[in-house]
């Protein structure tokens, strides 16, 4: 042990160069920017009028609080994702929420002001089906739950479960609905499809059944939705094929039949193939509901009615109307309704409940994006004003997971896009040159014409070059006379353009929703969106950069494949990154299912890079395909490639183009599916530069690297997950000509395997399920001592298979994702950039994932900087480039070079969005920002006044010596 | 790769004993469907001299990574509810204080123990209590530190110090001793007789004047010629 911990000194000592946050960079060129996701439940806490919590619970399994007046985030809690940590349902009383997590798996109530769980209890296995709180005598004690078989009772304050029944007949009745009306009682409500509702009550105190019946339904399918209790426990229903409302009180018990309101009998019609929906309110969760109701008709038709001595009357009707939600503040209960207004805005209006008319001056104007969604959930939080009327601000959510927050009249207070907490994929785009910018370079682009205009030119853009820097002064100079405040940095599209160091640019995220977005990379300002409609929600985007910014005239190109995952159909998106606007380029119409991309380096005469796509016939399309790209792909068909995996029954396959597009197969490799499936195949980035061709050793020869750029790394698993027997396989294969390079068996391991492919190494990570521990893993491949073919590589011709050299190493973390970092000219030495589940990113410099690290330290390893080996590998905190601003679920990182050689710009994205730059061999190229001027320039000026005070008093003394 | 399996093989014979209890378990697998019973990991994390409300809310508990997650209740303690039997690596993660894991075991009866976590011998056991006691070693230190330029870093410096000392002895050495002395010149030239056991050889120091003075007589001489002849007149 001894010597492990002196080796493990050594290398830490070693490594003291690599790169740190100081804390003085904190939100230097760093930024932050949480998400929680679609919300699926909101409630305001009325609890008391100077409250500013909004509580939310979302389909990322994120419970959290929300500071209503600004959006930002008071506490969030990020669980499990998948079903075990689903939000069931959201329940508020007071300080408490109460959630139920994992499909009835677990209850728990959160202490609101703090954050922190008050309790949480496991319930019986069986799947939720609804919760409500249970008071008695206005004031509520427990929360009873219901299963698909059996119903259990909680104390609110302390979790503990106070009784838990079986349900009767559970096998054939679907239990529904809960409800307690605040008497001593709780009624469950099933239903046998097609056939009878039951009602069954039980007494609060000991679960006793007291009552059971049924009721004959004949017309009803489903409780949920369509049926609601109001007033003081009746059932209402409303059904589209009768076109009726029935109603039932659940305490009487001679009623045998529900009560049937015909909608014809209302002047009411329920559009033809819409399921009616049924909104009511509860103010209070100890009383009963209100009698006041809205029953909605169609998609853009609600009516609000009420329930009086039996009989129903519509109060308002509202006709056309998107949304509709009640709020209560005190003892008044309002309701909101969106109707439209024109085109592009929408009015929200204020209704009191128990009449129906309308309260002055509530209007509230929604301006919908024409690049968003269309709204799709109402939320209103009231509140009572000094003059004892009832204000309200509402929150608008959008089909594309916006959130909008309002108020009068009209004034957006905060927006959250939550579509972001899903980032798919994303690019980082170059901003364009500005005028001066773009008029300089044309200077180097244009041919000569004559020495005289030449110079002539060189001064004007002198001169333009002069003036920008004078208007720069005179605004630094009119910025810094004015106070802090009043100067603020609004970032627009119009006054972006590219940097010294091109360290800013546009990062372009497609997210799973469908939107997309283009923020720049300096401020996380968003400066477009783009929501696309009609995307199935299981599609799979590729987005590629057809045409940088470099070619002027012409604007910046991407492209979006959007592929539905069941069909395997594809379709494209053409877009300028900069401005997020749609191209009106023809598209090729893709009728077969897509299976491979291929991005050329052929560009047509718009400088455009020629994307390739491949459908299941193996046929081959172009786009752009004009003559010229076509005329080209004929010349260069023949060295064109490129490979399929088919990872259902195994098997990789490698094919050329032909000059008439379409294919011929040249190899085959199948790995058999019965015993290992691929899990992953990724070649290498193709913006990679490699500086070195070799590794200089100790005794000065050379060790060429194997840079083959055609290789392509394939990750398999075993089918066996037994710990003793599952394996993780490695494959490096050359995609041209399908030769198996190299291959590597991890025995005693599982996935999920995290692995990054570049130069000429692989790093992978399983886990090893025998040591119960995440395991790195190095390979790295040389051609020896000589280069085979110095100038060119050829996939075609390397008789010498590589050397290959393999390291592991343990790594005493959990993983969640890994990328390394990149930069321009492939210089600055690579750092691994690791994101972690506790939401930290740390840089680890693959110089501690460097196969020939040596057992015992040699002259010649010291002299070529190897570390000592050591088992282990150490995490520093100084290494966490992100410090506190942990990155939940981190699920990708991206990485981009920047202008300057030193710099990587780095984007982790996840449930959080974090952008930063790192240093991986610090900044060696421009002066570091601790630079001392202070001290350089006092030193400077203390040695001159130093040699003219020395010279004076060397004269006097030589004057005095000579008159001596 | 073998030399870590090398490492394994050593420590394994050496922790014989107490590798048959952990390996008893199975590991956890991934997905496994819950037809075992289900067992909550319960502790307590403190931070000293810190309030609960104060970090709790950016507090979590990742039992293996994200295999099961639980949250802190507002007096710092926690548990982790519906985990079946085996062997993990429980964490609290905090984006501002620091917590060292602990690997908790549970037998398929339901028995617990804490150990500490140690990756290389994985069958070691150093008990620690349980129910957890987690207890924060500190903030984390997320920064390096800024080489900032003191007066007292410049002097300390061993560049500096190499000139100064010199310096000080070549200024004071002669007050001190006074050389004037016949008796003290005397011993003097006999300690340096004594340095310099062989006369004939040319003295170092004596070397180095010369060529400085050489040098010196040489740069001066270029362009201040008149007044480098001042000196030597005495």
């Amino acid at each position: 042990m001894a010597w492990l911990v002196v080796r493990l000194a050594i290398s830490v000592s070693l490594l003291y160069t690599a790169s740190a946050v100081f804390e003085d960079q904190v939100g230097k060129f760093d930024w932050r920017q949480q998400f929680i996701g679609k919300v699926r439940f909101a409630l305001f806490d009325t609890h008391s009028q100077a409250s500013k919590k909004l509580l939310v619970a979302t389909d990322k399994n994120v419970f959290a609080s929300l500071n209503s007046r600004t959006g930002d985030l008071f506490w969030r809690h990020v669980d499990k994702t998948g079903p075990e940590g689903h939000i069931d349902v959201l329940l508020m009383y007071g300080q408490d929420a109460v959630v139920v997590v994992g499909n009835g798996r677990l209850l728990r109530s959160w202490e609101t002001t703090v954050g922190g769980l008050k309790w949480e209890t496991v319930l019986d296995t069986g799947s939720f089906q609804a919760a409500t709180l249970v008071g008695v005598q206005d004031y509520v004690k427990h929360v009873a739950v219901l299963k698909k078989s059996a119903i259990s009772l909680h104390d609110l304050s302390s979790g503990s479960q106070i009784w838990v029944e079986n349900l009767p007949d559970s096998d054939t009745v679907q239990y529904q609905t809960i409800y307690s009306g605040g008497n001593g009682l709780v009624f469950v409500l099933g239903v046998v499809p097609n056939s009878h509702i039951v009602i069954v009550e039980y007494k609060i105190e000991d679960g006793e059944i007291m009552n059971k019946k049924s009721v004959e339904a004949a017309w009803m399918s489903s409780l949920e939705n369509s049926c609601t209790v109001i007033s003081s426990g009746i059932l209402l229903c409303a059904d589209q094929i009768t076109q009726s409302l029935y109603t039932l009180p659940l305490q009487s018990a001679e009623q045998k039949e529900m009560r049937q309101i015909h909608l014809q009998t209302l002047d009411l019609e329920v559009a033809s193939g819409f399921q009616p929906v049924l909104t009511s309110t509860r103010p209070n969760p100890a009383q009963p509901p209100l009698s006041e109701f809205f029953l909605q008709l169609s998609p853009d038709h609600h009516i609000l009615l009420q329930l009086k001595d039996g009989l129903i009357a519509p109060l308002r009707d509202f006709n056309p109307s998107y949304l509709a939600a009640f709020a209560t503040s005190g003892e008044r209960t309002v309701a909101a309704v969106m109707s439209p207004k024109n085109d592009t805005a929408c009015s929200i209006n204020l209704f009191s409940a128990d009449t129906g008319r309308r309260h002055l001056d509530t209007t509230i104007i929604y301006h919908m994006d024409p690049n968003g969604g269309k709204p799709n959930r109402l939320y209103v939080h009231a509140f009572l004003k000094k003059d004892d009327s009832v204000g309200y601000r509402v929150m608008v959510q959008t089909e594309d997971h916006t959130l909008t927050f309002l108020q009068q009249p009209g004034r957006v207070v905060w927006m959250r896009e939550e579509a972001l907490a899903d980032v798919v994929t994303m690019e980082m785009v170059d901003l364009p040159f500005t005028g001066t910018q773009a008029e300089l370079e044309g200077e180097f682009g244009k041919k000569a014409d004559g020495l005289l205009p030449m110079v002539l030119k060189r001064l004007s853009s002198q001169f333009i070059l002069l003036q920008a820097w004078l208007a720069h002064l005179w605004k630094l100079f009119y910025d810094a006379r004015k106070p802090r405040s009043s100067v603020k940095n609004e970032v627009t599209i119009d006054i972006l353009s590219r940097d010294e160091f091109n360290l800013q640019k546009m990062m372009v995220m497609v997210t799973a929703s469908g939107k997309l977005f283009g923020i720049d990379s300096k401020s996380g300002t968003i400066l477009w969106k783009q929501y696309l409609e009609n995307i199935q929600p299981n599609s799979v985007f590729k987005l590629i950069v057809q045409r940088t910014t470099a070619h002027f005239p012409h604007p910046p190109q991407c492209t979006l494949l959007i592929k539905d995952k069941d069909t395997g159909l594809g379709s494209l998106y053409v877009f300028n990154p900069i401005f997020g606007k749609k191209s009106q380029i023809s598209v090729p119409a893709l009728p077969r299912p897509v299976l491979q991309t291929l991005l050329l380096p052929v560009i047509d005469q718009d400088y455009a890079k020629v994307l390739l796509l491949i459908d299941d016939q193996y046929k081959v399309t172009a786009f752009p395909s004009t003559k010229n790209v076509l005329q080209q792909l004929q010349d260069t068909a023949s060295s064109i490639f490129f490979y399929l995996v088919d990872s259902s029954q195994g098997k990789l396959s490698g094919f050329r183009l032909r000059k008439d597009l379409s294919t011929e197969l040249i190899w085959e490799v199948v790995i058999p599916a019965e015993v290992q499936k691929i899990v992953a195949v990724k070649g290498k980035r193709a913006n990679e530069h490699v500086h070195s061709q070799g590794r200089v050793m100790g005794d000065r020869s050379v060790l060429y690297k194997y840079l083959n750029p055609n290789l392509l790394a394939v990750i398999t698993e075993s089918t066996d997950t037994h710990q003793e027997r599952s394996f993780v396989g490695i494959f490096l294969i050359d995609g041209v000509t399908g030769r198996i390079v190299h291959e590597a068996v991890q025995r005693k391991a599982r996935g999920p395997v995290h692995f990054v492919h570049s130069e000429n190494w692989l790093v992978y990570v399983y886990w090893n399920s025998k040591f119960r521990r995440n395991e790195f893993s190095v390979l790295e491949l040389f051609e020896g001592a000589e280069l085979y073919n110095s100038t060119v590589f050829s996939s075609l011709d390397r008789p010498h298979p590589p050397q290959v050299l393999q390291q592991s190493y343990i790594f005493p973390a959990p993983i969640s994702t890994l990328e390394a970092t990149l930069t321009e000219k492939g210089i600055t030495s690579r750092h691994l950039l690791v994101g972690l589940p506790s939401g930290n990113i740390l840089s680890l410099p693959k110089m501690f994932l460097d196969p020939r690290r040596p057992e015992v330290v040699s002259e010649q390893s010291r002299e070529e900087n190897l570390i000592p080996y050591a088992p282990e590998m150490p995490i520093r905190e100084e290494w966490f480039i992100n410090y506190n601003q942990t990155v939940s679920r981190v699920r990708g990182i991206y990485t981009a070079p920047s202008g300057l050689e030193s710099t990587c710009l780095v984007v982790a994205y996840g449930l959080d969005i974090y952008q930063t730059r790192v240093f991986p061999s610090k900044q060696f190229d421009v002066l570091k920002d601790d630079y001392d001027y202070v001290l350089i320039s006092s030193v400077l000026f203390g040695l001159f006044f130093a040699t003219m005070i020395s010279k004076r008093l060397a004269e006097v003394k030589l004057l005095n010596r000579a008159w001596r | 790769m073998k030399r870590l399996l090398d490492v394994y093989v050593a420590l394994q014979a050496l922790f014989a004993l107490s590798w048959c209890f952990s390996d008893a378990e199975p590991g956890p697998v991934a997905g496994s469907p819950s037809n075992g019973d289900r067992f909550k990991i319960e502790g307590r994390a403190i931070v000293p001299g810190v309030k609960t409300q104060d970090w709790i809310s950016t507090a979590r508990i990742l039992v293996e990574g994200e295999e099961y997650v639980g949250f802190l209740k507002t007096d710092g303690s926690f548990a982790v509810n519906d985990v079946p039997s085996g062997s993990y690596v429980v964490e609290i993660v905090s984006p501002s204080f620091r917590f060292d894991p602990v690997r908790v075991d549970i037998t398929s009866k339901g028995k617990m123990r804490s150990r500490l976590v140690n990756y290389i011998k994985t069958s070691e056991v150093i008990r620690q209590p349980y129910p957890l006691q987690i207890r924060s070693s500190g903030p984390h230190t997320y920064f390096m530190k800024r080489e900032t330029w003191g007066w007292t870093d410049f002097l300390m410096n061993p560049m500096v110090m190499m000139m100064v000392l010199p310096l000080l002895i070549i200024v004071l050495l002669p007050k001190v001793v006074n050389t004037n002395d016949p008796e003290m010149r005397k011993e003097m030239e006999q300690s340096m007789n004594m340095l310099n056991p062989n006369p004939e050889l040319p003295d170092v120091s004596e070397f180095m004047t010369k060529l400085f003075s050489k040098g010196s007589s040489k740069s001066s001489g270029g362009n201040k010629g008149s007044r480098s002849v001042a000196p030597k007149r005495r």
